[in-house]
């Protein structure tokens, strides 16, 4: 290959050779953009599992949530959530023994009705695995969590909204609790985000609770690719008992984080196929002017496989250069839009705030797209802008190289 | 031994429906170290004949032999191989590649043609650029270069690969006289030097006037053959 030729040609014909490294690089960022987006809101919408360890939540709906025709409960004072009814010693002993589960942890959500409103309470058990609730260990603003009965840590906007601080006496119920740490929520936890925390214990104290059990039991898997089968093992095995992932989040979000890898090749191809035609057009449109060059480049020896070789190093460097531009274009387009929030509608199983509340908006939480950048993304957008080009030379070189000398030259 | 021999060629173009002969059986030879010119009108079969020679285009009938090949018999691998090894050609419109310098024009046949090492191909271009006088203007780019240089240019990429034969089609055509001249005494300067058999078409009665052996192409036959005055 003559590496000088190329370069020059490329110059030389500098309008030319810009169109197709934009056909290309315009095919390349939409390629990348749409998957690093589409993969960034699928992270997003996976982080209020994520936060927490858990790839699943198990827990136990009430009958009469099924079964409308009983009486209307009571919505006074503590209880436990509709869909959260308490989890038996025996459905607490399969999870445990259940395969594939690498760790299990529990926490026992309350809801409390009062004069001076709604709040979600959570025990937890700090003693269990890092997985679930536990993590609030990681959120604490300010002081520490509870060591003994009679502690509480509030979330640090509803300390402020009730005008609580660190050492203040909190009342829930009947009984009083020392205010001992303040805790922000992370942003995507809202699958354990609660008003209130306090030791496991306390809580089952404030529920009456006597077989000391949980409503809320987060699964690790030990491996997360068996994330479907697992869970219909566990409903198939237990009936009654619901399993929600982090799939329940993207089905009741609709829109981008429907884009399923297969949809994001197609429009990706779809972009390529044309940046190929791009080329081949505009190639082609100035076969006429290039025939003259064929002629001469074939009167003085080369070969069609040589003068192939030429241009197949022009459409080379010329998709080189448009994958590598149209990598960081996309990249670009995508950390841009990383700074848009978007809001994870939590699915109404996992979501600890009763019904009445979604319209307050605390249902859904906003939350950062985490653009990140992906070596395997980019590897495939620089394979797929070589393929393009590899692809448009292949029909321009082929027509080229078969192109005859002296008919070149009778024409000229 | 001749250098190129033609028996009794024909060819014939197809344009459309219709059968256009373009050489009607042609037979000569030619032998090294000539200096020969093919004249006659327009239409008369003057390039196709070059055509064939230079193993661009194979005959209908008969049988075209350059520096003992039949070169009609050749595939379009070993016709490029044989063009590369044996041929060179000159232009009427010089046909020089435009983002090249002359120093690169001339060079480029030996990059992929003949795989000659970078000293080599230094040492011959630059011999090449000063026997043509070019030698101050190898940097230059066509477009910078006048036609009587750009023949020039083209003349020495011809020669740098160290044909047997150089196959130049009007070659001064473009240029005017004086530059013409210029031109043929050039060429034939390169023949003594080189012993590279020159053959060219050409209907200016000036170059006619410079070459050692003419043929006359009517019609597609071959009308007389007879010594210039050159």
């Amino acid at each position: 290959m003559y590496y000088a030729y190329i370069l020059k040609e490329l110059r030389h014909h500098r309008h030319r050779t810009l169109v197709n490294i934009l056909g290309i690089a315009v095919g390349i960022a939409l390629f990348v953009s749409i998957n690093a987006v589409s993969t960034a809101y699928q992270q997003a919408v996976s982080l209020p599992f994520k936060n927490l360890g858990a790839d699943l939540v198990v827990q136990r709906a009430e009958k009469r949530a099924v079964n409308s025709s009983q009486a209307g409960p009571s919505m006074r004072g503590i209880r436990l959530p509709f869909s959260n009814q308490l989890l038996s010693t025996d459905d607490l002993d399969k999870l445990r023994i259940f395969p594939g589960i690498d760790a299990m942890a529990g926490s026992l959500l309350l809801w409390d009705f009062d004069q001076g409103g709604f709040r979600t309470i959570m025990g937890v058990d700090l003693s269990q695995p890092s997985l679930g609730p536990v993590h609030i260990k990681e959120w604490l603003a300010k002081g520490r969590f509870p060591d003994k009965k009679g502690e509480v840590v509030l979330e640090k906007h509803y300390a402020k909204f009730h005008n609580t601080g660190l050492g203040d006496k909190f009342t829930i119920g009947s009984r009083s609790f020392k205010v001992v740490g303040l805790l922000e929520i992370r942003e995507g936890a809202q699958i354990a985000s609660a008003n209130i925390y306090l030791p496991m214990a306390d809580a089952q104290d404030l529920v009456g609770n006597e077989s000391k059990s949980v409503n809320l039991v987060y699964l690790r898997l030990q491996n997360p690719s068996r994330l479907n089968q697992t869970k219909t093992e566990i409903m198939q095995s237990m009936p009654g008992i619901s399993v929600v992932s982090s799939d329940a989040i993207l089905e009741v979000m609709g829109g981008i984080s429907r884009i399923s890898d297969q949809f994001s090749l197609v429009v990706s191809l779809v972009a390529l196929a044309g940046a190929v035609f791009l080329i081949i057009k505009t190639m082609l449109g100035n076969l006429v002017e290039r025939s003259r060059e064929i002629g001469i480049l074939k009167a003085v020896g080369w070969t069609g496989g040589d003068v192939q070789k030429q241009l197949m190093g022009e459409v080379f460097l010329q998709s080189l250069i448009g994958g590598i531009v149209g990598v960081a274009a996309g990249y670009l387009i995508s950390y841009l839009l990383g700074y848009l929030s978007i809001p994870v509608t939590t699915p109404w199983e996992v979501n600890l705030l009763p019904a009445f509340a979604k319209e307050t908006g605390a249902a859904a939480q906003m939350i950062r797209l985490p653009v990140s950048f992906s070596a395997g993304l980019t590897a495939a957008a620089l394979a797929l802008s070589l393929l393009a080009g590899g692809l448009a030379s292949y029909f321009v070189g082929r027509r080229m190289a078969k192109m005859k000398p002296a008919d070149i030259l009778r024409r000229l | 031994m001749s250098l190129v021999v033609a028996e009794d060629i024909t060819k014939d173009y197809r344009v459309g429906e219709m059968i256009v002969p373009a050489l009607r059986g042609i037979s000569f030879e030619i032998e090294p170290a000539s200096f020969v010119s093919f004249v006659g009108p327009s239409g008369s079969g003057k390039t196709t004949l070059l055509n064939l020679i230079g193993c661009l285009d194979a005959p209908t009938s008969g049988r075209m032999t350059v520096a003992g090949a039949d070169v009609g018999a050749l595939d379009r691998k070993e016709g490029a191989a044989f063009r590369g090894a044996n041929i060179g050609f000159i232009f009427q419109d010089f046909n020089l590649l435009p983002v090249l310098t002359a120093y690169e024009n001339i060079e480029y046949p030996l990059l992929m043609v003949q795989n000659i090492p970078v000293e080599e191909r230094r040492r011959r271009v630059t011999a090449l650029l000063e026997a043509v006088g070019m030698a101050d203007q190898a940097g230059k780019r066509p477009d910078q270069l006048s036609g009587g240089q750009k023949q020039r240019v083209a003349i020495a990429r011809a020669l740098v690969t160290s044909p047997k034969v150089v196959l130049a089609d009007e070659p001064t055509a473009n240029l005017d006289s004086k530059t013409a001249h210029t031109v043929v005494e050039l060429m034939k300067k390169m023949r003594d030097e080189l012993q590279t058999t020159f053959i060219f078409s050409t209907h200016d009665q000036k170059l006619v006037d410079e070459v050692e052996i003419l043929f006359r192409l009517e019609d597609g036959l071959l009308a007389s053959r007879g010594n210039g005055e050159g």
